[in-house]
């Protein structure tokens, strides 16, 4: 087992998911950490974020995290050996105003963590865009673009049910030519 | 009025009037309802870490509002807005009529 401090994300991702589960906590990498991992590190992200698909009690996963030598700080968890960190955002699971019905899993040496699906994430990624006009998270959603297989229909019919439809067709020509690059 | 629901009648005031107002920072919100700051901030900073609040900076103050990708959204202002009916007349004027337009440095009045 490496340890933590050579640890990639993804690998990180998967060691912490599959302690948790151990616990019986049901949790979803969800964020910035999905972009990372789907862009092979074109975006680098430093937080980990876990969204339980049940609530469990802060205490409970803190305990959970400390046998890892993780220490809460603030909102966060931190490790001395990564510069990761983890963080679980308040639930529901849920991109914009929609539960996310499916998870996918992935497979790492350190083990198999859920996390959302590449469609999932540009949506994520979309809500902030359209929510806050935020630039960044718009290039992140071109980048998972560029190198997944994304549902561009799921993608205009969860567009329309946010009430953004207009700011995804001025998108739609930049996500599809991205998708399209080989 | 949702204090049972909510579990605390600031954090009711809190959402009141980020919905009427659209955002705020706590000194203007514990003013308006002549309550202690400090459990104004507790409300707004509990909000903010479940998601249900945003808040951003705006020269040194901290300006909250409802996030808008908060899941429950669409459903919690309409609560909102059922509560909002139901509070005397004069006091949701007094939560509706504030100065939006700018006014000049310096105007008198």
């Amino acid at each position: 087992m490496k340890s933590l401090a050579d640890m990639s994300l993804g690998e990180l991702a998967a060691f912490v998911w599959t302690h948790l589960h151990r616990h019986g906590i049901n949790c979803v990498l969800t964020g910035g950490a999905c972009v990372s991992i789907y862009t092979t590190g074109c975006y680098q992200s430093y937080d980990l974020d876990f969204v339980e698909r049940v609530p469990s009690s802060r205490k409970r996963i803190r305990e959970a995290l400390v046998e890892l030598g993780f220490f809460e700080e603030s909102r966060y968890f931190k490790h001395p050996e990564t510069k990761f960190f983890l963080e679980f955002p308040a639930g529901p699971l849920s991109v914009g105003s929609e539960p996310v019905k499916a998870t996918v899993t992935l497979e790492f040496p350190t083990g198999q963590p859920a996390l959302l699906s590449p469609t999932d994430c540009v949506k994520d990624r979309l809500a902030a865009y359209y929510h806050w006009n935020d630039q960044q998270s718009l290039e992140q959603t071109l980048l998972v673009a560029q190198s997944n297989r994304i549902d561009i229909g799921e993608v205009r019919r969860w567009s329309d049910e946010e009430g953004k439809l207009t700011e995804f067709e001025t998108i739609k020509q930049q996500l599809l030519a991205r998708r399209n690059r080989p | 009025m949702l204090e049972a629901l909510f579990g605390s009648v600031n954090r009711e005031r809190v959402l009141l009037f980020l919905y009427v107002r659209k955002e705020g920072y706590s000194r203007e919100i514990s003013r308006f309802f002549r309550t202690d700051l400090s459990q104004i901030q507790k409300q707004l900073e509990r909000l903010e870490v479940g998601g249900t609040l945003y808040s951003r900076t705006l020269g040194k103050t901290r300006v909250y509002g409802l996030n808008p990708r908060y899941p429950f959204r669409v459903q919690l202002e309409a609560l909102l807005d059922r509560a909002l009916a139901f509070y005397p007349a004069e006091e949701r004027e007094r939560l509706m009529m504030i100065r939006r337009r700018p006014r000049r440095k310096g105007k008198p009045l």
